[in-house]
């Protein structure tokens, strides 16, 4: 359980973080989203004590993270940038923390294979990749068996056999009673992993919810309709509230009513259909929408405002 | 009821009892770090190859048929190297934390040990101690080298029974432990290898030979005091006539140590990692 509190973050006139409160629940996923600069590494930051918070509390299992007697088993962190001397090979990276805690040398070899870095174990650090180094942090969340995982962007950099196996890391650690809390920018990334979701921009909190009521409330639902006769029920669809678009000829997409209007409008005029089908909005859609107002960094050029 | 209530959720999970934080957990991480990378390695033998290569290069070519001026003038000969070492010592302390931070490491340590502090002082103990082994080691043995040079000439050497002499060789180990705890601790305080290189030479090392060359005469009164001149009279075979006791050179290598790792506590326990 990780409880965030009124918290505000403060870098000298820049407020990364302002006002937040939630609660992160054991025994299931939660993804915490938001744009770039959002404010979520920095909420991740204060939760294990790294950042100091303006003012508000976050706290793990009701204390704050510096009174835990052995840290490394109440949170594993991975944090957003590298966290590993270049020159010290992962072996030693692991085998130095897990001596802070008496963890023995066998769980040390025991998360290198779990995460797959066996055969550069003894490699220097400098030298991984993206992902390698990625798998590495994750290697260091899981050293001390925690009951409370926090991730920054753990997809980060990971091939797509490595997203899968994460995805499924994840969902059973939570499975096992843990608290798992993962950031990311991607929706639908975490729509294929957690189960609740908490939305940020610009430090403040835009949503607090599940994944299920989050798509359906968010996003607007789009019937798409292919028919020969597309034109005239583009005429009979009109009306308030409603836009149709046609992306291509003999496909209408109409938003603001709902399929069985569109079926029984062709129907009432006898017109022909081929395909009628309901878009339900996409995770992408719904998250622009709710944090439109929240984007800092936004491109400027058009090509990348959709 | 509410065991229908808590079969909704797993069943809450409990974390390994056995793993706990602790001072001794501490140390033994700060020395596989210390011992984990390559630049430790590198440095420590710079070190010992100058201490006493420098000091059997220089005993060498001490001219055989001038006397030397006494017991202290032999150990300056032999101990020129140890002078140089305590450099390469003391960049390495810096390093050790200045290192962390750089790389961005210093986020998995203090997550590791939130209350931060512990680590500072389990750096300080084990970087030390390693440089009090070494040192004490090199120390005697560039001692025996080198006299053993000067024997072989009209010079003669110095024996550790003479006056005095045993004292300074400690006070040399004493030193280099000294120096290299000060530059760890302005490593915490500044964060950043330049700039703590920089401070530690420039104003450790140099400013106090330089003040010594101003025109006012309470710079010369206080450079004694400075943080890099504290230690000198416990080099001397005979320190009478030196600016500070034997006991106020301890007492005052003690109050440089205590403030810079005062200041360096207070502020590794308040700023953000
Ligand atoms: N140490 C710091 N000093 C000054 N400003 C900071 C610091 N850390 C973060 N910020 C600022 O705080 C804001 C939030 O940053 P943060 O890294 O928490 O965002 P984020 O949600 O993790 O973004 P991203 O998705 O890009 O990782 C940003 O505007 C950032 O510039
Ligand atoms: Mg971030």
């Amino acid at each position: 359980m990780i409880e965030i509190e009124h918290l505000t973050k403060r870098y000298g006139k820049k407020t990364a973080v302002d006002d937040l409160t939630f609660t992160v629940k054991p025994g299931v996923v939660t993804g915490f989203l938001g744009p770039n600069g959002a404010g979520k590494s920095t909420t991740m930051r204060a939760i294990v004590g790294l950042d100091a918070p303006t003012s508000g509390l976050a706290r793990v299992n009701g204390r704050h993270y510096s009174e835990f007697r052995s840290p490394l088993t109440e949170v594993g962190a991975l944090l957003e940038a590298k966290s590993v001397h270049a020159g010290r090979s992962a072996y030693k990276h692991l085998l130095a923390l897990a001596r802070t805690h008496g963890i023995p040398k066998r769980r040390v070899t025991e998360v290198i294979d779990l995460v797959g870095l066996h055969e550069v174990a003894g490699k220097r650090v400098g030298g991984f990749s993206l992902g390698m180094g990625q798998r590495l942090g994750i290697a260091v969340a899981l050293l001390g068996d925690p009951a409370v995982l926090i991730l920054d962007e753990p997809v980060n950099g990971l091939d797509p056999d490595g997203v899968k196996w994460i995805r499924l890391l994840l969902k059973g650690l939570a499975a096992e009673g843990r608290t798992v809390f993962l950031s990311s920018h991607l929706m639908s990334e975490l729509a294929q992993t957690a189960e609740h979701l908490v939305v940020i921009g610009q430090g403040r909190l835009l949503a607090d919810t599940t994944v299920d009521a989050f798509v359906s409330g968010n996003g607007q639902a789009r019937v798409r309709v292919v028919s020969p006769d597309a034109a005239r029920l583009a005429e009979s669809l009109a009306g308030p509230g409603i836009s149709v678009a046609s992306p291509e000829r003999g496909v209408l997409e109409v938003t603001g009513t709902e399929a069985a209007v569109v079926g029984q409008t062709a129907a009432a005029h006898g017109l022909v259909l081929h395909e009628l089908r309901t878009d339900r909005g996409s995770l992408e859609d719904a998250f622009m929408q709710l944090t439109a107002d929240a984007v800092e960094y936004r491109q400027t050029s058009e090509g990348a405002n959709r | 009821m509410t065991a229908a209530v808590m079969t909704d959720r797993p069943a809450a999970y409990t974390p390994p009892v056995h793993y706990k934080l602790s001072a001794a957990g501490l140390l033994r991480s700060e020395w596989t770090k210390l011992w984990s990378l390559r630049s430790t390695w590198i440095v420590l033998l710079c070190a010992v190859v100058f201490s006493a290569g420098l000091g059997a290069l220089i005993a060498s070519s001490v001219p055989s048929d001038q006397a030397l001026g006494g017991a202290g003038a032999a150990l300056d000969f032999s101990m020129a190297g140890i002078a140089l070492a305590s450099v390469f010592v003391a960049v390495l302390g810096i390093l050790t934390v200045t290192g962390e931070y750089s790389t961005g490491s210093i986020r998995s340590t203090m997550s590791a040990a939130p209350k931060r502090v512990p680590v500072l002082w389990a750096k300080a103990a084990v970087y030390g101690a390693v440089v009090a082994v070494l040192f004490g080691v090199m120390v005697f043995l560039t001692f025996f080298m080198t006299q053993a040079i000067f024997s072989g000439t009209d010079l003669g050497g110095v024996s550790l029974a003479d006056e005095g002499v045993l004292r300074a060789l400690l006070g040399y180990a004493a030193m280099i432990v000294y120096l290299a705890l000060l530059a760890l601790g302005i490593g915490s305080i500044l964060r950043n290898s330049a700039g703590s290189i920089g401070f530690y030479i420039g104003v450790i090392m140099i400013l106090p030979q330089l003040a010594t060359l101003l025109p006012w005469n309470w710079v010369a009164e206080v450079t004694p005091y400075a943080p890099g001149n504290v230690p000198n009279t416990l080099l001397l075979v005979d320190p009478t006539g030196a600016n500070l006791s034997v006991g106020e050179s301890w007492l005052w290598m003690g109050i440089w140590l205590v403030v810079t790792y005062g200041l360096a506590g207070v502020l590794l326990k308040r700023r953000d990692v």
